[in-house]
């Protein structure tokens, strides 16, 4: 574990180094995601300007929701979004080679190698957005409801990888997963939604088969509700269900790697 | 150090005809094609040795290579590398070894190398004495300076290569595979690689596999090489015995005065072997290897001679020859 901690931090100051060399992209990333997050809470501004409650939440409550979501879309495009965008490339092009071969585990190294510092300034921007919507909001908000919804959101970052995940791992076999990956990005709309705004049988399905509910609604749904133990215990388990079963997934896509020819 | 034992591997391979027809089928039924890679290969690697492992282009070599260093899955076989099976890559088994392919970098672009080993001393676990120890060593044996501050991308294709064996060999592997590693370097740089990789095997005698396609490569680095047709080894064995088995002739080359006393007899000159070459004052004749010493005599004494050479044929062209099902006596 410790090893592990030690290389991160080596990605991450390779990252920097290599981020600052780009100083045009490092910019223009920061302006794109910026405007991102703007357009984001000016939609929900506008459609509670015809409705009071959307989902069973206030105006005051989707702002700490999609202020929870901007987060995670920055953890992501911080930690997660460079490498994901990689791992067909390698895969196609058989320069997965090295990382097979190396002493460490290589969906940890493909998965994290590349941290984008440029996105690091966003993650700041997205932070100090959601402080602004938890501190702006009229009732209080206990300290086990905020601990609880920034571990579950921390979660929820984490678990929108592994979903992503197994919309990449297919390139092994496919060779190709654009469709794929579209099709991902075009499914976890449902996320940025609050989660009672679903038929039963839809709220089911994207809590158990495709969790996308468990991102950012249910953590929002803990915050304003309180702490209940067996939602946390399913948010908790469900996450580490779909870790160990994208885990074996992958080594079942490097069984099948077969590298490009020299 | 390796033993290998009758592996296989079968690609599936897509086949489509040309056109636009066939691209549209092909969305709906696909013909599938097993094409053989390796067949049923069999040999053993020991400490301290360089086996060169020569074939032609889509001959198999990069496929074995890649199976020994656990990148790919074989179809059947076995395999064992340091006691371990290269595919189930255990980090023990994958810490002992180091593959360096001439047409793929492992360094990271856009940072110097001194940045990339510092990652990979992290990633092997290389105590800081041992690294410290170990990347002098191999700068200076490679004459790296400076050039290890620089961004690898702005590093020529020679300066690239040395990075890419220091980073290779820096964790101290007890067995190497090498892919084409000089492939596109110049002379000199070739000339240095070679000379590193044999001070390389001299003081730290670590197992090596080398495939490449330059026969200088072959000549200077290994004295044994499997030569691999079609997937199949078709010759394992010592470079010398190459020569003595599948090319059973020398050639004798002779300058000989113009005004000599017997003309060139082409008959006569047949009789003695294959006639290569036959100009007025020279001659290339292709004789039996036990034939050589009457042959030159009857030369010598038939001919007034100025110059009289015995070689060995080409060891490039004895391969090909091998390569191509051409040399007598191959499987």
């Amino acid at each position: 574990m410790i090893r592990y901690l030690r290389l991160y931090l080596q990605f991450l100051k390779f990252s920097f180094s290599r981020s600052l060399e780009y100083r045009m992209d490092f910019w223009f990333r920061i302006v794109m995601d910026c405007m991102f997050y703007l357009v984001q809470l000016v939609f929900f501004t506008i459609l509670y300007q015809h409705t009071d409650l959307l989902g069973g939440w206030n105006y005051d409550q989707i702002l700490i929701f999609v202020s929870g979501f901007l987060v995670i879309d920055a953890i992501h495009m911080t930690v997660f979004s460079n490498n994901m965008w990689w791992i067909p490339i390698l895969v196609n092009k058989g320069d997965l080679d090295y990382y097979v071969v190396r002493p460490v585990s290589s969906l940890f190294f493909l998965s994290l190698r590349d941290f984008a510092a440029n996105s690091f300034l966003n993650l700041l921007i997205a932070s100090g957005i959601l402080c602004w919507s938890i501190l702006r909001y009229p009732e209080e908000l206990g300290t086990s409801n905020l601990i609880w919804f920034l571990f579950l959101l921390i979660n929820g970052a984490f678990l929108h990888y592994v979903l992503q995940m197994y919309f990449q791992i297919p390139v092994f076999w496919t060779h190709t997963n654009r469709g794929l990956i579209t099709a991902f990005f075009s499914a976890t709309k449902l996320m940025e939604r609050p989660d009672k705004i679903y038929p039963i049988w839809t709220r089911r399905i994207l809590m158990t088969v495709f969790p996308t509910l468990l991102v950012i609604a249910l953590p929002s749904r803990i915050l304003f509700e309180g702490p209940d133990p067996w939602l946390i215990f399913w948010v908790l388990g469900v996450t580490a269900c779909s870790f160990l079963g994208m885990r074996a997934f992958w080594n079942l896509g490097l069984r099948h790697y077969s590298s490009a020819s020299s | 150090m390796i033993r290998v034992q009758n592996l296989r591997k079968i690609f599936k391979v897509h086949r489509k005809p040309p056109g636009f027809a066939a691209s549209v089928k092909s969305l709906f039924r696909r013909d599938w094609i097993d094409k053989v890679a390796v067949t049923g290969s069999t040999f053993e690697v020991n400490e301290g040795e360089i086996v060169g492992l020569i074939g032609a282009n889509g001959a198999g070599k990069t496929t074995l290579v890649k199976m020994l260093s656990g990148i790919i899955h074989p179809t059947a076989g076995e395999a064992e590398v340091l006691g371990h099976v290269p595919w189930k890559r255990e980090d023990a088994f994958r810490r002992q070894i180091a593959l360096i392919m001439g047409q793929k970098a492992q360094m990271w672009w856009d940072l110097p190398g001194a940045d990339c080993f510092e990652l990979l001393r992290e990633i092997y676990q290389i105590p800081p004495e041992q690294y410290r120890k170990s990347l002098a060593k191999l700068s200076e044996m490679l004459q790296i300076g400076d050039e290890m501050n620089i961004q690898i991308r702005r590093l020529s294709l020679g300066e690239r290569m040395k990075m890419e064996l220091i980073a290779a060999l820096l964790h101290s592997p007890k067995v190497v595979y090498l892919d084409e590693p000089t492939i596109g370097l110049d002379i000199t740089t070739q000339r240095a690689v070679r000379d590193f990789l044999l001070e390389y095997r001299r003081t730290n005698a670590p197992a090596m596999i080398l495939t490449s396609h330059y026969m200088e490569d072959i000549e200077r680095l290994c004295e044994r090489i499997i030569i691999i047709r079609e997937g199949e080894i078709v010759y394992d064995g010592s470079l010398k015995r190459v020569m003595r088995e599948y090319a059973p002739y020398k050639q004798l080359r002779l300058n000989v005065h113009r005004s000599s006393t017997a003309p060139l007899d082409l008959a006569s000159l047949e009789a003695m072997g294959q006639v290569i070459e036959c100009d007025p004052g020279s001659l290339c004749l292709r004789v039996d290897r036990d034939k050589v010493p009457e042959v030159a005599a009857e030369l010598l004494r038939k001919y007034s001679v100025i110059d009289l050479s015995i070689e060995d044929p080409e060891i490039g062209d004895t391969i090909e020859r091998i390569m191509a099902g051409k040399a007598d006596g191959i499987r």
